[in-house]
């Protein structure tokens, strides 16, 4: 598929302190109803005391490549968008949750108001030239959007001489969110 | 064989699920259109954020009159167009259905107490009447004023043309206060807020409990990320696993209260090792031979005997600092009153910055400015004494002196035990702005007992905070997003000034604290005293800046580039030390009976079946007051008693469970709190979050949720040097009914 | 030791999926008995076994067993579909899975598939049932008249629409491979297996007694061939990935194991699989109390697998 766009996002695990900015900001831009997220943390310690270490990421839709939600969807109503996102379609949503059981991430939600929800990358914001509202207010800067199809270097940049990581790869979805250890 | 998996999923815990929170009517989400899209907003206001003390720019966005959404200002030195999770959710305090709604006065009616609603001129007069007639007969002197927080400079005015003099605040004696007199009293100067500290520059980074991530000051955790990801090494001294700790090359998890061996131990190396920054000090400190021999004996051995820290880490420690030296930072922690030793350990701070020689370099500790003094003459002006013509004071010579020799503010414990005592001279009265002092102070038992020999209490907040049911005038302010304040012209490293103005109306009968000021001014028989309104008042001094009020309303902040922050190469430095120089061994300590070099006492033990109760913040709180936030509550309605899972195992403790906490004075906590067993502290500690445990049933979300620290906090370890109130010698056990 | 700790709070999905509740196993349960009865209908029509088999059905084609299994095979699933439809979030845009075919989604041709279930099992069941000899219903008999000559058509069908319903209710849950225990290609069989068996079993239940050696026969069969279903499914679970083995172990040694074994293995297949043999062999006599174990052993396969397949995690 040849297109202009294709956005994913590169998350840092080093700087990422877990504080939930992200979601505050992401639930007021959104409008994400009391007792629902669009994206959240995760916070994974491992070992014994005093010998331990801490893994923390911010997670949310990972607007996949092979998107199984969309692949399930029986109404066309999650879809992928031009520009590498998946999104949805409010209008053609039943309410099936087919989208639900075939996301491996876990990333949607029921709106009360009868369709389903989950990251949209802020494509309103990304049309309007502005980033995602949890990327701007990050206050690590551990979020970064990045086109993968543009020609700016940012991404490679970003990667450059770190691990990077997608989640649940055996899934096939071809995640993109990438992140970085 | 089910364990397998089950020990995969079964662990994730959501430390919070919705359920605690959901149900509580979220009166900000307008009914979302079933369309694409998000709608735009109205307008947008550029003002200062007041979620906690920090003032980070905002941007608030308006909808139908409604701020839905605020975001960090792009130009603003301290957001940097981002914002802490608190700064997400200010709107949740604006919105807060549990706000002070209109002023009330205590009453008595048939014996029993309670509130009535009451108007302005009601409240402002009854107000006027008593303070005259309490100082009429005490003197000014017994009315004592306490405040944390931007918005009090308009009452510090009106108190001071009154004649009232004595000002305390919470971040004095409870927060900072030791890290500002220990700097004094080493550099000639304090360390600020926000800090003069060149984190985002640091190639080694040691902090003592400081949890930044935790502690979420915007523009601290900004430079703590961009020093991590330039690859500065990080190591955290702190008994838990704290979200800077996950972060560190080096996690040390000392023994509680013995951090002050450790820096001696340090400085011991690096005097011995030779690895400290010799041509530096040599020009510009004092006192290297009696450090010497004060921290002769401060060795690894004995310092890994006193904190349990290997010596290997001790040591590695002490040899990074001094080949990082001027690049490496020793960060002083900003909350400081932990075991009344914590000048003396503010000071071995000071020392270890001192020696590797990072004054005024790179990474280091950095000169801040202020962006342009505003003309004194302006001030006089504006706020022209009337002590003259108030000759109110009875007794001049009652300005209040503290117990401490270094306390250069004053302690607001030392208030608490001199209304109780009635000694030197009485206080009768208290006039609280912005602070809970209920939940601030520690030793509640006391601040209650003063509480109720006082003649009259007023308190100005926005919510019904423990505070307010002690009062017998309740002023209802409305929020930092409805309100004009005075300009924040602080000293910070990109010099600026920003505007708090109000971005919606106020709601219901709440009022600015100016106007409030401006109000009690008239009723206090000095109509002039605020005669300006609050818009030709900050325009006249943004004239002063070059700038108008009209135009720091549409940019939001005014800043110049930094400058200045390093020193040169053979810059000659002075100091405002009585030896001009840093002072290594401090002489004015000396002469006034304490440690010149920082000597080590260790702290009370663990009681048998105690754990000694340490606190901190949660990235989503600040203190108690957004406790009662339903945004902010959303993701953390409760805080949580975090005990180290062996040791919770042999007490019999169930993860989640809730208890009852009971310290080692025999106080009980009102509420309950839960379980969190996890790896991540020491067995002798527990942890939680300050700020839960409200008991003001007016607080309808956060009422009873969690448990305060400070209920359990019934000994303050006084530091003797300047009166801070050490808060970390507490301990506690669990009782389920 | 790991401590993982989330603050993601959307409540489908913490602390595991739980979208699909008892009305989408009650569907499944609905739907794979309806697909059942119709295939048994169809096929004994094609088979020419719905003839006149006793007096007291002079006046009939058809058999009553045909008759009830042709008449209940678009009801029970309309039953299943209200349940389905209750399921909904979105009640009203109900008739967006029309205005849309997704080739890759299994839900798009289930609701697809459903269109033409119900005409065609209608269809049948006019003709079979003879409806225009009531005379309520006379105004059927010029359809069923028409309709009749084609009855043999309708009937070939049917027999696969039926098995397309039956292995749609096993399939639906199957393909969605984010969830490791539904994702096993054999459950659809163990469905559409399932589905068969409670159909004969329901038949069995009605059929006069001269008759009930036949269906006990066949569901007797059947049943053999569930359980060997079932033993491939377990087998394909536990030599699965390490996703698909820990689910496995999750359905058949964790929290839903006793009801798993006592309820479905042992109660729904063990159980009547032996009675139905001593039937057959005339050991001993029928009883009401075997094919009712099979319908118990089948509604509880639906609920345990769609409440564990839940909550199992997917990929980690
Ligand atoms: N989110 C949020 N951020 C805030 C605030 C807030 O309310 N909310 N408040 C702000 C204010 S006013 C202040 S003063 C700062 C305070 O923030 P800090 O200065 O970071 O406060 P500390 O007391 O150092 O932090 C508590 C940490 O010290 C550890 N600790 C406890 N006892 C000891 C000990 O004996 N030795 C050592 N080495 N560590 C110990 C605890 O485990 C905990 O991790 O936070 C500021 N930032
Ligand atoms: N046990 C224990 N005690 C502590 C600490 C601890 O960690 N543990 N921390 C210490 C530290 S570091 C500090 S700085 C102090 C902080 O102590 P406080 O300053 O007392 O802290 P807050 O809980 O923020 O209380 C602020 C009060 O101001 C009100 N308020 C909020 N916004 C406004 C406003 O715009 N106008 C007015 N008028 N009121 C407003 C709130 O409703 C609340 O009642 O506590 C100290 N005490
Ligand atoms: S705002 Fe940034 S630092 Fe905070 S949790 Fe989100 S990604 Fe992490
Ligand atoms: S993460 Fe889930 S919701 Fe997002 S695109 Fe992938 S499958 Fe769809
Ligand atoms: S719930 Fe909506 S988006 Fe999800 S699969 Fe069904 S119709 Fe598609
Ligand atoms: S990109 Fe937008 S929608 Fe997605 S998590 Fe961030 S703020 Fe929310
Ligand atoms: S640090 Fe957070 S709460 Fe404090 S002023 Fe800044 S944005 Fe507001
Ligand atoms: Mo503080």
């Amino acid at each position: 598929m040849s297109r202009k766009r294709n956005y994913a996002m590169v998350i840092d695990t080093h700087v990422c302190v877990g504080c939930s900015a992200c979601v505050y900001a992401c639930k007021a831009e959104n409008e994400v109803p009391e007792g629902f997220c669009r994206d959240w943390i995760e916070q994974k310690v491992e070992g014994h005391f005093p010998k331990l270490t801490m893994e923390i990421r911010s997670n949310r839709c990972q607007h996949c490549e092979e998107a199984p939600c969309v692949t399930y969807c029986p109404t066309g109503s999650s879809h992928y968008a031009g520009d590498g996102t998946v999104q949805i379609d409010r209008n053609w949503c039943t309410g099936c949750k087919a989208c639900l059981a075939a996301c491996p991430y876990d990333a949607r939600y029921v709106h009360p108001e009868g369709f389903v929800d989950k990251c949209s990358f802020c494509q309103h914001r990304l049309k309007q030239g502005l980033q995602p509202a949890c990327v701007t207010t990050c206050p690590t800067s551990a979020l970064k959007l990045v086109d993968l199809n543009s020609n700016d270097g940012l991404y490679r940049q970003l990667i450059e001489g770190r691990t990077v990581t997608q989640d649940k790869v055996p899934a096939g979805t071809q995640p993109k969110l990438f992140w970085l250890h | 064989m089910a364990q397998v998996n089950r020990r995969k999923f079964l662990k994730i815990s959501s430390a919070f699920l919705a359920s605690s929170a959901a149900g509580l009517g979220w009166p900000l989400i307008t009914k979302t259109s079933k369309a694409q899209g998000i709608a735009e907003p109205d307008r947008i206001v550029s003002t200062t954020c007041e979620i906690c003390f920090w003032r980070c720019g905002v941007d608030a966005y308006v909808r139908d009159e409604k701020v839905y959404k605020l975001a960090g200002h792009k130009d603003h030195p301290l957001s940097n167009g981002k914002l802490c999770p608190r700064g997400n959710g200010g709107q949740g305090l604006l919105y807060d259905p549990n706000r002070l709604k209109h002023p009330l006065i205590r009453e008595t009616v048939n014996g029993k107490e309670q509130f009535r609603k009451a108007s302005w001129d009601e409240a402002t007069s009854l107000i006027a009447e008593r303070f005259g007639k309490i100082t009429k007969q005490y003197g000014t002197e017994s009315v004592v004023m306490f405040s944390h927080g931007f918005g009090a400079s308009f009452f510090k005015t009106l108190f001071s043309a009154y004649g009232i003099h004595t000002f305390s605040a919470p971040s004095y004696a409870q927060c900072r206060g030791p890290r500002s007199e220990a700097f004094k009293l080493t550099f000639g100067h304090a360390i600020g807020s926000p800090e003069g500290l060149d984190i985002a520059n640091s190639r080694y980074l040691v902090l003592l409990g400081s949890h930044l991530g935790e502690n979420m000051h915007n523009t601290a955790v900004q430079d703590f990320s961009s020093a991590i990801s330039k690859g500065c090494e990080v190591v955290v001294v702190d008994p838990r696993f704290s979200v800077a700790a996950g972060k560190a090359k080096h996690w040390l998890p000392i023994k509680p209260g013995t951090d002050l061996a450790l820096l001696r131990g340090w400085i011991h190396i690096l005097l011995k090792e030779k690895r400290y920054d010799i041509e530096f000090i040599e020009q510009n400190a004092v006192g290297l031979e009696e450090l010497w021999q004060g921290v002769k004996y401060a060795t690894p051995e004995q310092t890994y005997a006193i904190t349990g820290i290997p010596v290997e880490q001790i040591v590695q420690v002490a040899r990074d600092l001094g080949r990082y030296g001027s690049s490496a930072l020793v960060h002083p922690g900003r909350h400081v009153t932990w075991y009344g030793d914590d000048t003396q350990r503010e000071r071995a701070i000071a020392i270890l910055n001192a020696l590797i020689g990072n004054y005024r370099m790179p990474g280091g500790i950095i000169r801040q400015e202020k962006f342009t003094p505003i003309k004194a003459t302006l001030n006089q002006e504006k706020f022209k004494p009337y002590k003259a013509d108030f000759p109110v004071t009875q007794n001049a010579s009652h300005t209040f002196q503290s117990r401490y020799p270094f306390a250069s503010q004053v302690p607001a414990n030392e208030i608490v035990d001199q209304t109780i005592s009635g000694s030197p001279y009485p206080v009768k009265s208290w006039f609280v702005y912005g602070t809970n002092l209920i939940q601030s102070l520690g030793n509640q038992p006391a601040t209650l007992k003063a509480l109720q020999q006082l003649d009259f209490v007023v308190a100005v907040d926005v919510l019904p905070a423990e505070i307010t049911g002690y009062a017998d005038v309740i002023l209802p302010e409305c929020t930092y997003l409805e309100r004009y304040d005075d300009l924040d012209n602080r000293t910070y490293r990109t010099p600026y000034v920003a505007i708090r103005q109000p971005v919606v109306e106020p709601l219901y009968e709440s009022k600015p604290g100016h106007e409030i000021a401006r109000l009690l001014s008239e009723k206090m028989g000095m109509p002039d005293l605020f005669k300006d309104d609050i818009e030709t008042y900050l325009n006249k001094q943004l004239k002063q800046m070059d700038s108008s009020l009209d135009e720091l309303k549409k940019v939001g902040v005014l800043k110049v580039s930094e400058k200045n922050l390093y020193r040169q190469p053979g810059e000659a430095l002075q100091f405002k030390t009585p030896s001009g120089k840093i002072e290594l061994a401090s002489s004015r300590l000396r002469e006034a009976g304490f440690d010149a070099v920082p000597q080590y006492q260790p702290p009370p033990e663990n009681p048998p079946g105690y754990f000694r109760l340490l606190y901190g913040r949660a990235p989503m709180h600040t203190f108690g007051r957004t406790a009662n936030n339903r945004v902010l509550g959303e993701l953390m309605p409760e805080n949580e008693l975090w005990v180290n899972q062996v040791a919770g195992r042999d007490m019999k403790l169930k993860h989640g469970e809730y208890v009852y906490l009971v310290n080692q004075d025999g106080v009980k906590s009102t509420t309950k709190i839960k379980i969190r067993l996890t790896e991540r502290i020491r067995p002798d500690a527990v942890y939680m979050v300050h700020g839960f445990g409200h008991t003001d049933a007016r607080l309808e979300f956060a009422y009873q949720r969690g448990v305060n620290s400070s209920d359990m906090i019934t000994q303050l370890s006084t530091d003797p040097i300047m009166g801070a109130t050490g808060m970390n010698n507490n301990f506690v056990t669990f009782t389920r009914s | 030791m790991t401590e993982l700790v989330t603050n993601k709070i959307n409540p489908n999905v913490i602390p595991h999926l739980h979208i699909w509740g008892w009305d989408v196993a009650i569907y499944l349960f609905l739907g794979g008995i309806a697909g059942g009865l119709l295939i048994i209908s169809a096929a004994m029509i094609l088979l020419q076994k719905g003839g006149i088999f006793s007096p007291e059905e002079q006046t009939a084609e058809y058999s009553r067993q045909i008759q009830v299994a042709s008449l209940l095979a678009p009801v029970l699933l309309g039953v299943g579909m209200f349940f389905l439809f209750l399921d909904l979030e979105f009640k009203m845009h109900v008739w967006r899975f029309y205005t849309n075919f997704n080739l890759t989604s299994p839900m798009s041709w289930g609701s697809w598939a459903l269109l033409i279930f119900f005409p065609f099992s209608v269809f049948q069941a006019i003709v079979v049932c003879q409806f225009s000899q009531i005379p309520r219903f006379l105004f059927l008999a010029s359809w069923e008249s028409t309709l009749k000559p084609y009855l043999n058509k309708i009937a070939a069908v049917n027999v696969h629409v039926g098995m397309g319903i039956g292995v749609y209710t096993g399939i639906l849950l199957s393909t969605y491979y984010a969830r490791p225990l539904w994702s096993n290609t054999v459950l659809g069989f163990v469905f559409l297996l399932s589905g068969l068996s409670s159909a004969a079993a329901l038949l069995l239940l009605i059929a006069p007694s001269r008759e009930k050696q036949l269906y006990s026969k066949i569901d007797m069969y059947i049943i053999a061939a569930e359980g060997f279903a079932t033993t491939l499914f377990i087998l394909g679970g536990i030599t699965g990935t390490e996703n698909m083995k820990n689910a496995m172990l999750y359905l058949i040694a964790g929290p839903y194991a006793p009801w798993f074994w006592i309820l479905f293995v042992l109660a729904g297949l063990i159980i009547p699989l032996v009675l139905e043999t001593l039937e057959a062999i005339g050991k001993i006599r029928f009883s009401p109390f075997v094919p009712l174990l099979v319908l118990i052993g089948s509604i509880s396969l639906r609920f345990i697998i769609v409440y564990a397949g839940q909550e199992i995690p997917t990929f980690s």
